[in-house]
């Protein structure tokens, strides 16, 4: 076994309370590293490609990596992988903090849960085993809540990741949230809930050895030191918020469902704005120097958040988009599928096209913060349009008609984040090409539309290289884990990643494996798709974004004929 | 020409937009160290550090100091990573 591993998995049957450690190869371990990339492995070989994601028998994996518990800044990450009730189709969700290191604590590399508890279940891992106790008491509680009861009730130093009501409720954009944070994409929360999981908890006391300790300690202070420079400075000192102005000036804000790239009320929603009348504060993840999280008023505020309940709603009132963010997490549910699946509602109401299956929902409208907080709300507990609102925007607009699933804002299913794809036309093709959907967490290809590479608004085939590139990327990082805000800090990434995995593993890995192990964990997710049902059709945008020029900026046009060579020139150069 | 600010830029500069006079971006960016002192870290030898860019009216990002710039020109400086 190599140092940072303990070569096994803990497979948990929630049916029955039975659990096992079942070894993983070295060879599995050094192919796919961890995080991401080990639990899309262990989902295909368990099958979880042709089991319903909401079914009792369908897995979910919690994924460690080697690197957690090492003084690696940001690597105290974690990543649940399973079908996603919201896509059908592979869901990588990454979260972060003391759950990543005590759940490694509790001897394994990874914790996979099939099965469903009789009854709404706490599994409990610590140094007397696995056991279910009953959680009860904890049903209809906020995520916040269950971990606060929970730590109570087994002792402080028990780490927590629990699903809200949203997930009970089974929404198909549940979380999993662990202090505070959350594994938001593609609804993780609702197939814990489909097992009666409300929460697990942990703790656990059995280290890894680490290959070259006095190597790891040197690379770690120099990784520390960099990540205080200006790569992260952004991220430091202003957070992800300040986008907001910039993809504005840019014409790239989304608004109201994408059919504009600005947004008038901008600056009412920006960092100078929100911290003018609100306390202002920051904290960071367990074994992070970034400090990404700006909190105002007690709210913690990321862009993504900001656009999906502001802008995408046509909402300018500040108070009323965080406390839509705060309860989105109370409720444990994902802010950008939440905010694009009200966001499409909206414009359906618009059009009178939910007339017809809803009694009263003119209320339902752009620019209002209250109906913004109620479709949060109703969507949580599914009731009236919430419990068409919880199937996320695809599904709803088969259930709408209308043809309007031409501008419900996913691809395969889940929602588009904030970044307009027709004056971003790189992130374009990462959104349509993405295994989990439409995710700026798994293609960064928007780096390249902000840059001299491309022309934002006009890009060739040559932008498919750099897309493929920044994919990769992001599927070694999710796999090694280690923290996206990191990547400007890196002169040579791999080389660097190369020695991180070195000195922990002692294996003799080179930044040219690194890349191999990259296209291969891109390669594990596409063959698990393709299991699951996937052609290349789904590798595609609405026909809003194929048929529409941007209002407010005509020269951000993008064919459907362009996109779709740019997916099959992503195809070939995949030699897929 | 006009220079707009963005994120981190817009902090350390303390203004959201000035008029400069310039004919190259290199120049812009001196002018920019030598007025603005406190963007001196994000601004090398009449370069951005890799952390920032620039962009030409909101159409193509520049980075060669020899980029010609005219009056009516806007050049927006912001941080490269644009993502969150």
């Amino acid at each position: 076994m190599p140092f940072g591993y303990h070569g096994c998995y803990l497979r948990i049957d929630v049916s029955n309370g039975s659990s096992e450690y079942v070894p993983i190869d070295d060879t599995v371990l050094r192919q796919f590293i961890g995080g991401s990339g080990l639990g899309v492995r262990l989902l295909l070989d368990e099958g979880a490609a042709l089991i319903d994601p909401l079914a009792p028998e369908a897995p979910i994996v919690f994924a460690f990596s080697p690197l957690v518990g090492s003084p690696l800044t940001t690597s105290a990450k974690f990543a649940v992988v399973s079908k996603s009730p919201l896509t059908g189709r592979i869901n990588d969700s990454l979260a972060s903090s003391g759950f990543a290191i005590a759940g490694k604590s509790c001897g394994c590399d990874a914790i996979m849960i099939v099965g469903r508890a009789p009854e709404l279940s706490v599994v409990i891992i610590d140094e007397r085993g696995v056991r279910l106790e009953p959680a009860i008491e904890h049903r209809g509680a906020t995520c916040r809540e269950t971990e606060a009861a929970l730590r109570a009730r087994l002792g402080a130093n028990y780490r927590i990741a629990s699903i809200g009501p949203a997930g009970e409720n089974l929404v198909r954009y549940a979380t999993v949230s662990h202090d505070g944070r959350h594994a938001g994409r593609g609804g993780s929360g609702a197939v814990l809930g489909a097992k009666n999981v409300k929460a697990i908890a942990l703790r656990g006391k059995q280290r890894t050895e680490w290959a070259r300790p006095q190597e790891l300690t040197t690379i770690s202070k120099s990784l520390s030191k960099r990540s205080f420079g200006p790569a992260t400075a952004k991220y430091r000192e202003l957070g992800t918020a300040t986008n907001l102005l910039t993809f504005n000036r840019f014409g790239a804000l989304p608004t109201r469902n994408f059919q504009s790239g600005t947004f008038d009320e901008t600056a009412s929603l920006s960092p100078e704005e929100l911290s003018a009348t609100r306390s202002k504060t920051r904290e960071s993840c367990v074994s992070c120097t970034i400090g990404c999280e700006h909190i105002y008023g007690g709210t913690r505020v990321e862009y993504e958040s900001l656009f999906a309940l502001g802008s995408l709603c046509g909402v300018s009132d500040a108070d009323a988009v965080l406390r839509a963010s705060q309860r989105c997490d109370e409720l444990g549910l994902d802010t950008i599928s939440a905010g694009g699946t009200i966001a499409f509602a909206m414009e359906c109401v618009e059009r009178g096209w939910l007339d017809d299956l809803f009694k009263e929902v003119a209320w339902l409208k752009f620019g209002s913060g209250d109906a913004l907080l109620r479709a949060i709300d109703l969507i949580g507990s599914r009731e009236g349009i919430g419990n068409l609102l919880a199937e996320g925007s695809r599904l709803a607009a088969h259930a709408i008609g209308h043809n309007s699933i031409e501008f419900a804002p996913q691809v395969k299913g889940l929602e588009i984040p904030g970044y307009e794809p027709r004056a971003l036309q790189t992130m374009a093709l990462g959104f349509a090409v993405g295994a989990r959907g439409a995710d700026h967490n798994r293609s960064g290809a928007y780096e390249v539309d902000f840059s001299d590479k491309v022309d934002r608004r006009h890009v060739t085939l040559d932008a498919v290289r750099h897309a493929i590139d920044t994919e990769d990327k992001a599927a070694l990082m999710d796999s090694l884990i280690i923290c996206k805000f990191l990547r400007g800090v890196f002169e040579d990434f791999h080389a660097e990643a190369a020695e991180m995995l070195r000195s922990v593993t002692g294996w003799d890995v080179t930044a040219a494996e690194l890349r191999d192990t990259a296209r291969r964990i891109v390669s594990a997710k596409r063959q698990f798709n393709l299991l699951a049902g996937w052609t290349q059709a789904e590798d595609t945008l609405p026909a809003r974004f194929l048929n529409t020029p941007l209002p407010n900026d005509p020269a951000a046009s993008l064919s459907r004929e362009r996109l779709d060579d740019l997916v099959s020139e992503y195809h070939r150069q995949r030699g897929w | 020409m006009h220079v707009e600010f963005f994120g981190v830029p817009r902090e350390r500069a303390g203004i959201s937009e000035l008029d400069v006079q310039a004919d190259t971006l290199g120049q812009l960016l001196g002018k920019l160290a030598t007025q603005i002192p406190s963007l001196g870290k994000l601004i090398g030898l009449n370069e951005l550090h890799p952390a920032f860019v620039a962009n030409l009216n909101g159409d193509r990002f520049i980075s060669d100091p020899g980029t010609p710039l005219g009056k009516d020109d806007c050049v927006l400086i912001l941080s490269a990573d644009a993502g969150g």
